[in-house]
């Protein structure tokens, strides 16, 4: 961990991308055997694929994991192997746009005085590094970045560079993880066979309305009662997809609505701007969902 | 003639004047006898003697003016009763000038005095007859029509004074001018007329009438048939207002004014009489600017009063006379409600809520609550079925949608309105949220822990199978309807209990309306007892702290039910715990005599807690306990049961009937829980005839079994309806992909209706909902037309394809110098490597980047199909040689050549303009196929604004299939072109397109007509104007509208339709296959 300037009050940090790691336990609350599966899959070095709708705590759920999975630091001392310190995984996020291309994932050349400098790109620092990596949104990256990933996916676990003729070898403890919402995406974004047959897939949905309260409740800080109506409304809110919404409410923004809450603006109306007016720009629908949540809250 | 004395000159006149008279037919002598027989003994000598030369002269004075002296010698006697001699002498003057001018005109003055003058004053006379007399132009017609004013005197100066009878005669007069036989006409009804009038009325009446007379002479007769009628029917202070308001409208707008008047006063006879007053007060208000935007006014305020309070409706008139000032057209169209403002300014005055406003986002808010795909309809509709339901107000579900009231206005605000319709639709989302209609018989609640099979008495085994769990339960009661007003009040309070504790927001509205619900509560003193404590029971459950109005003694019977509907207030209690109630409360509230309560001391009480004991419900319980109140209760005869009203909000509760048709639905689909039941006529009927749900005669007229019978055949039918409509849902999910085999049979066509607005360019301002556009798939055809085309045009084919195929983006372009990319630009480097060392600045921008390049073009074609593209198109072709039609006046030259002809034409037929069309776009179809594009091709035609027909060839969404080749085929001219419509309708066609690129293209013949697109059929402004719009609309939108023409007149109207728009005139109409093409190609690129 570096600070961002020398000498002058530290306003913010910032970390190489493969050297950031949560100190804290991130909060998350398993729904299912998730937890185990993940662990597996890390154990035997399987690619994981998460899928399920925006905001129902993907993201979340690798942070967790990265912080559990230890990788023991191995020491050699008088002749044996110590473990001396263990160490959770570092993270490496990459969240995937239309112009995501493989020169912006493994590295490229850049212009430095008089001579060229290869940068390693955030993949290839995560192998080197053996960290989770992280992509989020996968289906949103150009075509050619998803055949990059298919060596690493498999028994050979290496990273070719191309412009440098390299190979580079995943380093115990990587493990590619994509994300990937099939709710959304058109046709066209699918993920294809060959890709999606790399991977091991866990599916997310939203929390029950008991868990998802929970979460609400300790992420912003109001009562289990608001909670729970928050995710009563959530709930109803999801019977309406299809209905223009092509999205239910995700958790996170029943988060926002609830830190909103908490910081003393009317529940209504924190309902009505985190939730009715952050998921349609349709009128009709919106109307509807302002409805179910003046039903709900007084 | 002068009287000499002493000579007898009196006699000698008379004699001679009878002399005279024998010239005359025998009659008039004898008149002149009678008469002067009579006058003898009251004139002195000299005034008889007067009075029988005037007879004379008269008689004498022409051809047939003997007749006239027959009419003055009989009205002779009567009137010298009533005159003195000098004022007769006037009289008889005034009817001797009548001679001049007509005898028959004279007779008839003479004729009507006696009878007419006894309601006009001595000094009247002359007057009366001068009115007669201008009728009188000269004209064997105008003597008789004024002849005819003296005949109807006697019975229409009674009814008015003679001042006012001379606007009767003005009105007459100014008739005749144009036709003598509808003033005589009118004159001849005018006493009766004025006798339908109150008498304040009448002069008002006819000056309206003499300016309809002078405005639009015609309406006359319809004026003096109908006007009294619709006069009466207006506030008695108001008429001669309102007929004076429409007289100064008249004035102004001319023929229409008459039926102006007519609409209005209708109008007005159906509004509340005390209003009228209010009401032309404000049209009086808007009168000087506008007449017609006045009588609109009056018009359209039945309706408008039906959606606004009347207190209202000043700051409507208010509103329109604002735009009234800015633009007459705009006003007129306001206050003729076919203006979207004058829509916006109601709705936003209105307190009323209206479901068909509110209905989409009630049924998003009852899917939200509810997680099932609910309709939401209107409880008329419901009622219309006949499936049992008969209450067209009341919210209610048959356990797939809720039904609700067409409107709401309890309140003055809208708001609260709305929160009425909320409450309602919570009400019965949450009955199918929280499982009323789930009830089994085995399983036991939750609270009281019992199923109601336990407790349910031995059925007799010759009893049929219940068809339903719900029935099955009722079958356990001997009062069934006991029964099932017990359980609905339980039902309710479990629900009403859910709804408030799982939705807190409606807590408020809901107690606001179940207080409401308590004040309208009949009296309880005067039900029998039973009644009253199920009266009281409906009474807990809607307010649960509520102090009960109760004999003191008998606290102790009601305690024991309130106990136990406090239970069911638990939470986690089900439908079934409502069942276990139901039960205990039955058993308990039978033993409870339904007797008058004479005397009782009537005292408060709450729902408290009772002791576990009382609220126990295991077997047994309770069964002693009523016998120890016995003493209590009262004795007498027993009363009838009757029901107690329903509540509003909860609507109608029908559990048995709707899990009879959702079991119906199962069997049908075969794909419930339980296996396929089959149910017997007969059960239905027993179930039909034991429910108290179901009330047949209520349903229908006619003898049980027929009404029965068709009760069942409407179930039926309802049944089929649903599953159709799961069906098509399902489909709906599965996306258009989906085999449509899997659907069965095809379901029949069924034209979809969508409604528009339309321009008014006059009012600046769009009629709401003016045009409804009926889209249908076009039938099929045969294939071989799109092949054959495509084979004539092989060549073409060829051509257009490839020109397309270069249209084909590259799929990814290389974007050089750039300041961050793929990698390096190679040439890029070097450059700026040799710039450096020659010490130059410049920028470092050496990369270069793929980016993809996509083509996302939607378009839709619209082909006019209108009649006149039906027109042949021979008249362009190059003329055969040798046919120089000089067939030197030959006839076996020219019939040869036409012979020719005839066969030349069999052979190929005319190509009409659509077959041009029809070819253009199959080429155009074939071009797309290879590029790409999404693309739909449509046609339209129809004849008026409710029926533009949109036939949908190939949609957006299709995948070219035979089906659509098939249909082109088909398209055929039809009938007239209203192009805003169709327009606006391809317009919703693109947007429910995502492409980034969206065309119209419209191919028409010539200009927009249809029936009623305009003042009248010539008036070719305002379609032009409204097309115009619907195009502007179209590039709001983000689309390209384009419109592409064969009319060569087309380039006057085009450019003002499009203006800046494209547009394109086909001169040469047979370079249409060609042209649409590669203007496709240029639209696009």
């Amino acid at each position: 961990m570096t600070t961002a300037s020398e000498g002058t009050i530290t306003q913010y940090r910032s970390w190489a991308v493969e050297e950031f790691r949560a100190e804290e336990e991130p909060y998350y609350v398993p729904v299912g055997d998730e937890v185990e599966l993940f662990q597996a899959a890390w154990d035997s070095k399987v690619p994981v694929l998460l899928k399920g709708p925006t905001g129902c705590g993907k993201t979340r759920f690798v942070e967790y994991m990265a912080y559990h999975l230890n990788r023991p630091a191995l020491v050699i001392r008088d002749g044996r192997k110590v473990i001396e310190s263990e160490d959770n995984l570092p993270l490496v996020t990459v969240a995937c746009h239309e112009d995501l291309t493989a020169s912006d994932l493994v590295g490229r050349y850049l212009l430095e005085g008089e001579e060229t400098k290869w940068i390693d790109g955030p993949l290839a620092r995560s192998v080197k590094a053996g960290a989770i990596c992280y992509l989020d949104e996968v289906v949103e990256a150009r075509k050619d970045t998803t055949v990059l990933i298919h060596p690493l996916t498999d028994h050979r676990r290496i990273l070719p560079i191309e412009k440098k003729s390299q190979l580079l070898q995943a380093r115990d403890g990587f493990l590619l993880v994509i994300s990937f919402n099939p709710g959304y995406q058109s046709a066209l974004k699918d993920l294809k066979q060959s890709t999606r047959q790399r991977f091991i897939s866990i599916e997310f949905g939203y929390p029950p309305r008991e868990t998802e309260a929970r979460i609400v409740a300790h992420e912003s800080g109001v009562d289990m009662d608001v909670a729970m109506n928050l995710a009563k409304m959530a709930e109803k809110v999801r019977n309406l997809r299809e209905h223009g919404l092509s999205e239910g409410a995700s958790t996170r923004l029943l988060i926002y609505a609830g830190k909103l809450i908490q910081n003393g603006i009317a529940p209504r109306r924190a309902c009505q701007v985190a939730v009715a007016w952050a998921l349609t720009d349709d009128g009709d629908v919106q109307r509807s969902i302002e409805e179910v949540i003046s039903s709900i809250f007084e | 003639m002068p009287s000499l004395p002493g000579w007898c000159p009196v006699a000698d006149t008379l004699d001679r004047a009878q002399e005279a008279l024998g010239a005359f037919p025998p009659s008039l002598q004898q008149d002149y006898e009678a008469a002067r027989g009579a006058l003898a003994p009251v004139l002195a000598p000299q005034e008889l003697a007067s009075w029988a030369d005037d007879g004379v002269e008269i008689a004498r004075h022409s051809l047939r003016s003997w007749e006239a002296a027959g009419e003055y010698f009989r009205a002779s006697p009567g009137m010298l009763e009533r005159l003195t001699f000098s004022r007769f002498r006037e009289w008889t003057r005034t009817g001797v000038e009548l001679v001049e001018a007509s005898p028959a005109l004279a007779g008839a003055y003479f004729r009507s005095s006696p009878a007419s003058l006894q309601y006009l004053s001595v000094t009247q006379a002359p007057d009366w007859a001068a009115q007669g007399r201008s009728l009188y132009k000269g004209t064997w017609k105008s003597g008789s029509l004024a002849a005819q004013y003296f005949e109807v005197s006697p019975q229409v100066l009674p009814q008015l004074p003679l001042n006012q009878m001379r606007l009767l005669v003005d009105l007459v007069e100014s008739l005749a001018g144009h036709s003598y036989e509808l003033a005589s006409a009118c004159l001849n009804m005018s006493p009766d007329v004025l006798g339908q009038l109150d008498r304040p009325d009448r002069a008002p009446f006819l000056e309206f009438g003499s300016v309809v007379a002078g405005t639009a002479w015609v309406d006359a007769r319809v004026y003096f048939e109908r006007g009294p009628t619709l006069v009466r029917h207006l506030h008695p202070q108001q008429r001669a207002r309102f007929l004076a308001l429409a007289g100064r409208v008249a004035v102004g707008v001319g023929r229409l004014g008459h039926p102006y008047f007519m609409e209005a006063a209708q109008s007005l006879a159906e509004i509340d009489r005390d209003a009228h007053r209010d009401m032309l007060e404000l049209a009086e208000g808007i009168a000087p600017t506008s007449g017609i935007a006045a009588m609109e006014f009056v018009k359209s305020a039945p309706e408008v009063l039906r959606r606004l309070r009347p207190e209202d409706l000043p700051r409507w008139q208010e509103a329109g006379r604002q735009i009234l000032d800015v633009s007459p057209d705009g006003g007129e169209a306001f206050f003729r409600l076919e203006s979207s403002k004058g829509e916006d300014i109601i709705e936003a005055l209105s307190s009323r809520v209206e479901l068909e406003r509110v209905s989409e986002l009630i049924r998003m808010y009852c899917k939200a609550l509810t997680g099932a795909d609910v309709a939401v309809h209107s409880a008329e509709q419901l009622a219309e079925k006949g499936v049992g339901w008969v209450d067209e107000s009341s919210p209610t579900t048959e356990g797939t949608a809720i039904y609700l009231p067409p409107t709401v206005e309890q309140y003055t605000e809208k708001d609260e309105n709305f929160a009425v319709y909320k409450v309602f639709a919570t009400h019965q989302a949450a009955r199918l949220e929280f499982g009323s209609f789930a009830f089994d018989y085995a399983r036991p609640g939750r609270i009281f822990q019992r199923a109601a099979r336990e407790d349910a008495p031995a059925r007799d085994p010759e009893q049929a199978e219940a068809v339903t769990a719900m029935e099955r339960f009722f079958d356990g009661f001997a009062d069934r309807r006991l029964a099932h007003d017990i359980f609905t009040i339980v039902e309710d309070t479990r629900i009403d209990t859910m709804v408030k504790r799982e939705y807190a927001g409606i807590r408020r509205p809901m107690s606001r309306l179940q207080e409401a619900a308590l004040e309208r509560r009949r009296p309880l003193e005067e039900m029998p007892v039973r009644q009253a404590m199920i009266e009281n029971l409906l009474r807990a459950s809607l307010d649960e702290g509520l102090r009960l109005h109760w004999p003191a003694e008998l606290h102790a019977v009601m305690q024991r039910p309130l106990g136990i509907l406090g239970r069911i207030r638990e939470e986690g209690a089900t439908v079934e715990d409502s069942g276990a109630a139901t039960r205990v409360l039955y058993d308990w509230i039978r033993q409870v005599p339904n007797v008058e309560l004479d005397e009782a001391d009537w005292s408060e009480m709450t729902e408290g807690a009772a002791d576990e004991e009382m609220v126990d419900i295991g077997p047994g319980s309770g069964d002693g306990q009523m016998e120890s109140y016995q003493p209590n209760l009262p004795q007498g005869e027993e009363q009838p049961y009757e029901s107690p009203e329903p509540i509003d909000f909860r609507g109608d509760f029908k559990p048995e009937l709707v899990q009879l048709l959702m079991k119906l639905k199962n069997q049908q689909m075969g794909d419930g829980d339980t296996p396929p039941v089959q149910l017997s006529k007969e059960q239905l009927q027993e179930l039909l005839e034991k429910s108290t749900e179901i009330n047949i005669t209520e349903l229908s007229e006619g003898d049980l079994d027929e009404s029965s019978g068709m009760f069942l055949d409407n179930l039926m039918k309802e049944v089929e309806q649903q599953i159709q409509q799961a069906a098509q849902q399902q489909a709906g999910k599965r996306g258009d992909g989906s085999d449509p085999e899997d659907s069965g049979e095809p379901l029949p066509e069924i034209a979809e209706s969508f409604y528009y607005d339309e321009w008014d360019f006059r009012a600046s301002d769009y009629k709401p909902r003016w045009c409804r556009v009926q889209e249908m798939r076009m039938e099929h055809g045969e294939i071989d037309y799109y092949q054959r085309t495509l084979s004539d045009y092989a060549q073409l084919v060829q051509e257009t394809r490839r020109q397309f195929e270069q249209l084909k983006p590259e799929m990814f372009r290389k974007i050089k110098r750039l300041p961050d990319g793929d990698d390096y630009d190679l040439d890029g480097v070097i450059e700026w490597i040799v710039e450096r060392k020659a010490q130059a600045q410049s920028e470092a921008k050496l990369y270069y980047r793929r980016n993809k390049v996509e083509r996302d073009v939607a378009v839709a074609f619209l082909l006019d199909m209108s009649a006149s593209t039906d027109e042949e198109i021979t008249k362009h072709q190059p003329r055969p040689e040798g046919t120089d039609n000089n067939f030197d006046d030959d006839p076996r030259k020219y019939l040869s050549w036409w012979a020719q002809k005839r066969a030349q034409d069999a052979r190929h037929p005319a190509k009409r303009i659509i077959d041009l069309e029809k070819e253009a776009a199959v080429l155009l179809i074939e071009a797309l196929e290879t590029i790409g594009d999404t693309y739909g091709v449509y046609g339209f035609s129809g004849y008026g604004r409710d029926n533009v027909e949109f036939f949908v060839i190939k949609d957006m969404d299709e995948t070219l299939n035979n089906d659509a080749k098939e249909r082109l085929d088909k398209v055929a001219p039809v009938r007239s072109t209203r192009m805003g419509p169709a327009i606006r309708h391809c317009i919703y066609k693109l947007k429910q397109t995502a492409a980034k690129v969206q065309i119209l293209v419209l191919l028409s013949d010539g200009r927009p007509q249809d029936h009623g697109y305009g003042r009248d059929r010539t008036e070719k402004e305002y379609a032009i104007h409204d097309t115009k719009m619907a195009l502007t609309e179209a590039r709001r939108e983000g689309m390209t509208p384009f419109c592409l023409t064969v009319d060569r007149a087309g380039h006057d109207y085009l450019k003002q339709m499009c203006e800046d728009m494209g547009y394109e005139v086909v001169g040469d109409i047979e370079s249409l296959p060609r042209r649409l093409p590669s203007l496709y190609r240029r639209l696009t690129q």
